[in-house]
């Protein structure tokens, strides 16, 4: 009954558009206020403990550090290398949309802007090379979405942090499958292009490639900087991410040299805005998850689940349907905030591992961004290509069906998302 | 006013850039005082900087509490937009109106809510003693654990920020009411995007 209620309140605020932090905040507030006798002392000391915790400060540190490269010069060095690389083959620009956005979308963290950034590079140069404006639409929305599975992904922190796994696990595990989404999306992509038998560009020379590759190799081992202080057990993962965010400045302002030292104020100050959003929705969902487990919610549904003799495949179905439902109306940081601690234990009590868990979600979320109506990236894409949402949303269908595909492959194949993590003793 | 937004600004961006300079030169320390390096190494060796995380989750803790507050007035916060968007001209005025009340009210409770902590846990017992005045029922209050700061202090972030986050709210509000605009902001904004040349390619000849 209280879960009906509470769920039904937060419904009813969000739809009136208000912020997502505001509507878990009010509804926190007027259901102690209203239904219980919890002291409010309580709520208000989760109002400061919410976000105190090292942790979730490596949320600030990677966005500052993807904006530092968030940068059209950047994008232009990424689309370079992928095109030298691939450009040669079936769909060339289109295979090297995938693996620019791949690229860019992990060192940004941003998937609006990895749509936006590649987009407003190669679409242009797409149509004049002779490609339908659709299938480069298509390609691009779907292909910004590779970022929040490729580490270093904000959105996994904040599913380590709602749920208490290891943040270093969870980004070692991300990597293959954010590499098989790659080739699953190439795949995709060349089939249709040799279907349609779309131009080619001409090869490019090892010299070429080299010299691309020397160019955007800086803003890539940001990724190395990352993952390898994680794994190596010199950074913990904040520290990963104040030093990648100080990498970031030097290779930006010193060795790209695509911002002056009088832009670095507006980056910070972007920086700090986002981070705070971020971290006010935490705060507020913190309160959120308090108010959950304190009626018991979480385990009195897992506890449903396992009398009804829901087993592994039938919960997960229920997941993917209901992440993507909710992928049409929030961004994935609150899906992730505000679902996690309510599925995690229902996953738990199923025998399913908590990082191929997180995984699950994070793919989840992926496809939210560009399923319709209201898919994020749909929205973006739809900006830079000026074409409608309806007229996108069938463009992007053979992209979207093939994350599909892939959602399931994840889904049912833990060891995809848990190999690389148990070999390299992370588990 | 003019001032005060850049103050705000100004603090935030601040708040940033130190606490990542916090976390490098610590992580920094931690490594080059493991060197050789002679007397150096023992002038390394005697700074101790342990108390790194915890002023850097304090940093955080304000950027994230006036960073909200600077949100709002960009129209960074996001919501479930896509009712709100088809309803008719009236009732979607009706509806935003609403929605800016209840931010207004939820961060004018936190702020409310927040300063009676603060006061009852140091803030009463600082202000009082300050005056001279009996400090009888009130206690100075804990400390953090690293930097042995008053905790009332650091915790002062959460009413401070929220009663000016409400007060951007009610910005927002008066300013929807006179224009019927709203803060919005491009979370897809990327610079350096319009000023390189077209990138290179084959064209297929129609």
């Amino acid at each position: 009954m209280s879960a009906l209620i509470i769920f039904g309140l937060l419904m009813l605020l969000m739809l009136t558009g208000m912020p997502v932090s505001i509507a878990l905040g009010l509804t926190v507030m007027t259901f102690l206020f209203t239904m219980t006798s919890v002291p409010v002392e309580s709520v208000a000391l989760k109002l400061f403990t919410g976000i105190e915790k090292f942790e979730i400060m490596a949320i600030p540190f990677f966005i500052l550090a993807g904006n530092f490269l968030t940068h059209g010069g950047v994008a232009k060095r990424m689309v370079n290398f992928a095109t030298s690389m691939v450009g040669h083959w079936f769909g060339g620009l289109g295979l090297a949309g995938v693996v620019a956005c791949a690229l860019f979308a992990a060192v940004s963290g941003s998937s609006p802007a990895t749509v936006v950034a590649i987009g407003s590079i190669l679409l242009p140069a797409m149509l004049r090379a002779g490609f339908p404006k659709e299938f480069g639409a298509g390609v691009i929305a779907s292909s910004g979405g590779l970022g929040i599975l490729i580490p270093p992904s904000i959105v996994m922190v904040m599913y380590a942090v709602a749920t208490n796994s290891s943040i270093g696990a969870l980004f070692i595990a991300g990597v293959i499958p954010g590499l098989l989404l790659t080739l699953f999306l190439g795949g995709i992509t060349w089939y249709r292009a040799k279907k349609g038998n779309f131009p080619r560009q001409p090869k490019a020379s090892w010299r070429q490639r080299l010299k691309a590759f020397k160019d955007s190799v800086w803003g890539l081992l940001l990724i190395v900087v990352v993952m390898g202080g994680i794994y190596t057990g010199i950074f913990t993962p904040t520290e990963a991410a104040a030093m990648s965010a100080v990498y970031a400045f030097v290779i930006a302002v010193f060795v790209y040299k695509d911002l002056s030292l009088k832009d670095i104020p507006r980056v910070l100050l972007n920086s700090a805005s986002m981070s705070a959003m971020l971290l006010y929705i935490i705060t507020n969902a913190v309160l959120f998850s308090f108010l959950l487990t304190n009626e018991g919610i979480p385990q009195s549904l897992a506890g449903w689940m396992t009398e009804q003799g829901l087993g592994i495949v039938v919960f997960l179905i229920m997941v993917n349907i209901l992440l993507l439902m909710a992928g049409n109306f929030m961004e994935p940081s609150s899906i992730m905030l505000i679902f996690a601690p309510i599925l995690f234990p229902m996953a738990m009590a199923l025998g399913i591992h908590p990082v191929h868990f997180g995984i699950i979600m994070v793919v989840n979320m992926e496809i939210g961004m560009i399923t319709p109506p209201v898919g994020l990236n749909l929205y973006v894409a739809s900006g830079i290509t000026k074409m409608g949402l309806s007229a996108l949303t069938v463009a992007v269908l053979p992209w979207l069906y093939t994350m599909l595909a892939f959602l399931m492959l994840i889904t049912y194949v833990p060891e995809i998302s848990l190999w690389l993590p148990r070999v390299m003793g992370m588990l | 006013m003019k001032w005060f937004d850049h103050l705000e600004e100004v603090l935030i961006s601040v708040l940033l850039a130190a606490a990542t300079i916090v976390i490098f030169v610590a992580v920094v320390h931690r490594y080059t005082s493991g060197l050789p390096l002679g007397a150096f190494q023992d002038f390394l060796l005697s700074i101790h900087l342990s108390w790194a995380q915890e002023l850097c989750i304090i940093l955080f803790v304000w950027m994230a509490k006036f960073g909200a507050a600077y949100g709002v007035r960009q129209g960074i916060h996001v919501g479930v937009d896509v009712v709100v968007n088809n309803l008719s001209p009236d009732n979607r005025r009706i509806t935003i109106i609403i929605a800016l009340c209840a931010g207004a009210f939820f961060t004018a409770l936190v702020a409310v809510l927040g300063f009676n902590l603060v006061w009852h846990n140091g803030m009463a017992y600082a202000v009082l003693s300050t005056l001279g005045m009996e400090t009888a029922p009130y206690y100075e209050g804990p400390t953090t654990p690293d930097l042995e700061w008053r905790t009332w202090v650091v915790y002062l972030a959460v009413p401070l920020g929220s009663a000016l986050m409400c007060f951007r709210f009610l910005q927002v509000l008066v300013n929807y009411w006179k224009t019927g605009e709203l803060p919005h902001h491009d979370h897809g904004h990327v610079d350096g995007l319009h000023d390189t040349d077209p990138f290179p390619v084959v064209e297929q000849k129609p």
